[in-house]
């Protein structure tokens, strides 16, 4: 038997997005009485994004200098304030960011080619590039540096990812930098850190930093199910160093209005990212020595919460404490009595945290699949939701993009670029009465705006394009 | 899938990760009588069924959990697959500790109105371990 | 385009090799100082003076607080009296507890699963919807610069303490509602929680072992949508103080959906989707985009003489050898010389077929190895690896330990405890963990004598009608 493609479906017999017009309002509050309608309504109407236009930006006066090169990290947390609002300069080497030219295993046809030159782009790099100005400029050459230096003097905020004490060396470190920019906040990110043993230590792309943080081991099917430790699919710890990150830049941006006016040193990482938000691993080792087990898709610390199989594919079905416990059980008793019976007739689940050790969630799963099995998704989430319980089914990637809440929300948004023309995205979920994040546009191909940016920075003339782009410094 | 002894009685918890999709063997927990099993999409194809089997059988795959009809767990070595564990000695119940994993003081044991100094626990306050 | 590509090449060796020996010792020295955990103390916070409401349980909304009470602010936690919130109760494997639950129910512990969300914070118990709750909600939101809430959409409304009702009494509030699907649209009654938000945001259908390995959709093993959404939440408000302080003076909204912002990490799926109507599956340990840039399995353990089933367990490894020269000597060091040719390019070793072929043949190398002495014998091959590394390891490792990622916390209520630092470093500012958490209601005579003026008396009876 071949084995199943990884990428599946294609554009023939798809019908293109949306399939089905996102409902509209009518149809999602027509039926409702004016009092339960009143409240989603309101809420609505002060965080729609399609009113974010009217609205001003949280970061607009900012301008950031985002010089992170074939890493994930520092590109994530560039866009993260470029959605809210900063003026984020892109630098690539010239040539680009060798992120550019990914693009799943290797399918030149799924790049993009934008509208003006045909420079086709990866979307993984597209979809990080957003709202983002893209320049050139080869920092291994001093003239490079040189311009860099007077870069660094108009902008509030530089993010790189040189290997740790590269830019020092080159005299363009925070000690250097610094002072020719006092206000300047200045941030490091990597995988693992510029200081401590690990410094050196190479590798600079997730899941680097998803196996150095103990996320990988514990990610996964068991061993006792036969599984083994699991990445994540995505590049999930950059995306949370990217956001600690930017978070760290604008904490120091309100350090800086408003006490020291200085700016200052800022070091993230993917890994500790990760290590911060990993629940109670550390804790739990350093109370008995525990070391966290992979647990599947269940969870050691609440139960019922939880992905199991069902009629049509996996089911979530989440409800730890008591209220909705009895409710998920009842929902259940409806269809499979015994299930029910067997469950309220143990006294060891009577209680939250008893229902905790193993041999009680693998009764309790157990019973429930007697359910699910008989269930799709659909029909499942339709008779949990009834009672109020949160649940839903594992949705592929199209089953996403066609959520009709989604769609009514524009999470899922089709974008019309410029550039690119009509691009699939994921829209910034920091939505707001008054300072909303936005998309203003998907990407721009390499150097593009080196003309604009460098003329309105630096006062660059003909003859300095002409002469730097010779020297191979833009 | 939930199987039920018909001869002792005690069920057997097949759970639905291992045995959504199976064909193979299983062994009561309770009378260790070997089961023939065939699951697809969780549920049965056939009624299991009675067979000879030795627990070296590479078809045998052990229930997850088991109890008896009053629901005492029936488990052990043998009996059902090991829990993924934390340690070494992990039991399931709340675990009294006082000192960590380093030797030091931490609140880790239940406590009585006595042993409180306002909302902390007065051994970790006074730095000295408990009787 | 030859020449472009060797101008790739060479900064990329800059990039991920320059390090070594490079940086000098200066330089480190340097960033020891500027970053060192001993010195956190010394410096001040960024947030210092604000004040921050968390009306909040599980962990979206709770950990979206802390971030902010890591920054300085004094966050000030509500719970429900007697029982606090549902996250207290949650401990994995029913182990290990912090007591007490309360100075009431001292018998109790609080569950491991609430730490590491509710830093900094100080604990004070409060029935929301009781009419004179509502009144002490009025006294602290007057004296707030931000409310994080996570309650269910309109149920703060309906007791008169949502946003409405509190920008009256406080125009520059940041009001920072978090939540699964959003408060409007049509799945705005849908409860959520990390693993939904996970499973219906869509990182589930692309984590996890593929089918042809036997392996199904995946989580991961954070509450990921929670921890992460909540840094989201954070970034955003701190936005909104940004711009209140600097530019409008004026408070506003916030709305953050979890599932939303799983959505928002699916990189080239959506996009994918959208143009050429391609779905983005699960590939387990391997990379989509790069190859060799995947997890291995060795075949031996680490630590077979320990009793402790984790440690008993094969080791993995990830080894990342996707750039021509790196893989030209992975070929060399594993004896395969034969992919030199056959998988010469990039765009030849990254297609699925391939690279089921080279990591079946990279675990057969790797099986009669520990991961060390996998990565051992690719270091001395100036190949990259990274071993996959448990709790303990991580946890013992020097590295975050002198970094302060992960330390001893003398926590003045449930004594020495391991716990993790913030996830960012600042040189003059640094986010810092001062106290893990208290007990349900432990700073209520604090909070309200300095907050609401309540007499002693007061508090009693509150207390006694299970006010507060």
């Amino acid at each position: 038997m071949a084995n199943p493609e990884p990428l599946k479906g294609g554009r023939r017999g798809r019908p293109p997005w949306p399939a089905s017009p996102p409902p509209t309002s009518d149809e999602v509050y027509g039926n409702l009485a004016e009092q339960a309608r009143e409240y989603p309504k309101f809420l609505e109407s002060l965080v729609h994004p399609d009113k974010a236009f009217n609205k001003p930006e949280a970061l607009d006066r900012i301008r950031v200098l985002d010089c992170s090169t074939g890493m994930a990290i520092g590109h994530w947390a560039s866009s993260m304030l470029a959605e809210l609002g900063a003026e984020v300069i892109q630098v690539e080497p010239p040539g680009g960011d060798p992120l550019r030219q990914l693009t799943p295993f290797g399918r030149k046809e799924y790049m993009l080619k934008d509208a003006q030159r045909g420079e086709p782009v990866g979307l993984h790099f597209l979809h990080e590039m957003r709202n983002k100005l893209a320049i050139t400029l080869n920092l291994e050459k001093k003239e490079g540096r040189d311009v860099l230096k007077k870069l660094a003097t108009q902008v509030d905020v530089v993010i790189e990812n040189a290997s740790p004490g590269q830019w020092d060396k080159w005299r363009i470190g925070y000690r250097q930098l610094s002072k020719l920019n006092p206000r300047l906040v200045y941030c490091w990110v990597g995988q693992r850190g510029q200081w401590g043993p690990l410094k050196d230590k190479p590798g600079m792309r997730d899941p680097v930093a998803q196996c150095a943080s103990g996320f990988v081991h514990g990610t996964g099917d068991p061993k006792e199910f036969g599984g083994r430790p699991t990445r994540s699919g995505m590049w999930v710890a950059d995306h949370v160093g990217g956001t600690a990150a930017a978070m760290g830049i604008v904490a120091a941006l309100i350090h800086r209005e408003r006490t020291s006016g200085k700016g200052q040193f800022i070091e993230a990482t993917a890994a500790e990212g990760i290590i911060r938000i990993l629940d109670y691993d550390w804790v739990w080792h350093g109370m008995d020595g525990s070391i966290r087990p992979r647990y599947g898709n269940w969870d050691l610390a609440i139960n019922i919460y939880a992905v199991n199989p069902c009629k049509d594919g996996y089911m979530m079905v989440g409800g730890g404490h008591d209220r909705l416990w009895y409710r998920i059980w009842k929902t259940v008793g409806d269809e499979v009595p015994q299930a029910e019976e067997e469950i309220i007739a143990d006294t060891n689940l009577r209680n939250i945290s008893e229902r905790l050790p193993h041999t009680r969630q693998v009764k309790t799963y157990t019973l429930l699949c007697e359910w699910l099995k008989d269930n799709t998704r659909a029909e499942a989430e339709r008779k949990l939701v009834r009672q109020e319980v949160a649940s839903g089914g594992v949705m592929a990637i199209h089953e996403v993009a066609e959520y009709p809440h989604f769609k009514y929300r524009k999470q899922v948004a089709e974008f019309d670029d410029q550039l690119y023309g009509k691009v699939l995205v994921a829209s910034s979920p920091n939505l707001a009465e008054k300072v909303p994040a936005r998309l203003k546009w998907v990407g721009r191909p390499v150097g593009y705006d080196n003309d604009e940016v460098y003329r309105r920075l630096l006062g660059f003339t003909r003859g300095d394009f002409d002469r730097l782009g010779r020297q191979g410094v833009i | 899938m939930l199987l039920k002894c018909p001869k002792c009685g005690v069920k057997n918890y097949l759970d639905p990760y291992p045995f959504w999709n199976f064909k193979g063997k299983t062994k009561c927990a309770g009378c260790d009588t070997f089961y023939a099993v065939e699951i697809a999409t969780g549920s049965p194809m056939r009624a299991p069924r009675p067979i000879n089997g030795t627990p070296k059988d590479p078809d045998l795959l052990l229930p997850g959990f088991a109890d008896t009809p009053d629901n005492k767990p029936v488990m052990g070595e043998g009996k059902t697959r090991p829990a993924p564990r934390a340690r070494a000695d992990v039991y399931g119940k709340p675990k009294p500790i006082v000192r960590n994993s380093r030797g030091r003081l931490v609140a880790g044991r239940p406590l009585t109105p006595a042993d409180l100094v306002g909302s902390r626990a007065r051994y970790v306050v006074e730095g000295k371990e408990p009787k | 385009m030859a020449a472009k590509r060797k101008s790739r090449s060479k900064s990329k060796v800059t990039l991920s090799r320059g390090g070594r020996g490079q940086a000098g010792g200066d330089f480190e020295r340097y960033c020891r100082q500027t970053f060192s955990p001993a010195s956190v103390f010394a410096k001040p916070e960024v947030l210092k003076g604000y004040r921050v409401l968390s009306c909040t349980q599980y962990i979206l909304g709770p950990s979206c607080a802390n971030y902010l009470g890591e920054l300085g602010a004094e966050v000030i936690k509500i719970e429900l009296p007697r029982r606090g919130e549902p996250m207290r109760h949650s401990t994995p494997g029913n182990e290990g507890f912090l007591y007490p639950l309360s100075r009431w129910v001292p018998q109790s512990g609080t569950g491991l699963g609430f730490f590491g969300a509710n830093f900094n914070e100080y604990f004070i118990s409060m029935d929301f919807h009781r009419p004179e709750a509502r009144e002490l909600m009025y006294k602290l939101a007057a004296k707030a610069d931000v409310v994080v809430e996570n309650y269910r959409p309109g149920t703060f409304d309906r007791w008169g303490i949502g946003y409405r009702q509190l920008r009256e009494i406080n125009p520059r509030l940041i009001y920072v509602w978090l939540g699964g699907f959003g408060g409007w649209g049509p799945g705005r009654v849908r409860a959520s929680y990390d693993i939904l938000g996970q499973a219906q945001g869509g990182a589930f259908s692309i984590t996890g072992q593929p089918e042809e390995l036997g392996g199904s959709p995946s989580k991961h093993t954070i509450w990921l949508a929670d921890y992460w959404g909540g840094m989201m939440g954070a970034l955003h408000a701190l936005s909104a103080l940004y711009w209140r302080d600097n530019v409008s003076g004026e408070g506003t909204f916030l709305e953050y959906s979890q599932v939303h912002g799983v959505s928002r990490q699916l990189e080239y799926a959506l996009p994918l989707y959208g143009r050429f109507g391609v779905i983005r599956e699960r590939w387990g340990n391997w990379d989509t985009e790069l190859c060799v840039h995947g997890i291995i399995k060795c075949g031996k353990s680490s630590y077979p003489n320990s009793d402790n089933p984790q440690e008993q367990e094969e080791g993995y490894l990830l080894i990342s050898a996707y750039e021509d020269a790196d893989f030209a000597r992975l070929c060399k060091t594993i004896g395969q010389e034969k992919w030199m040719r056959l998988y010469k390019s990039h765009d030849a070793r990254v297609r699925p077929e391939s690279q089921r072929e080279i990591y079946a043949a990279l675990e057969a190398w790797a099986k009669d190895k520990t991961k060390e002495q996998a990565a051992q014998i690719l270091d001395r091959a100036r190949i990259i690896s990274q071993p996959v590394w448990n709790a303990k390891e991580v946890a013992s490792h020097p590295h975050w330990r002198e970094r302060g990622s992960i330390f001893w916390l003398d926590d003045p209520t449930y004594g020495d405890v391991l716990s993790q630092g913030p996830a960012y470093k600042m040189s003059d500012t640094p986010p810092r963990v001062k106290w893990a958490l208290k007990p349900i209601g432990a700073d209520n005579e604090f909070i309200y004598g300095k907050l609401c003026g309540l007499s002693a008396e007061e508090l009693k009876r509150l207390e006694a009608e299970e006010i507060i």
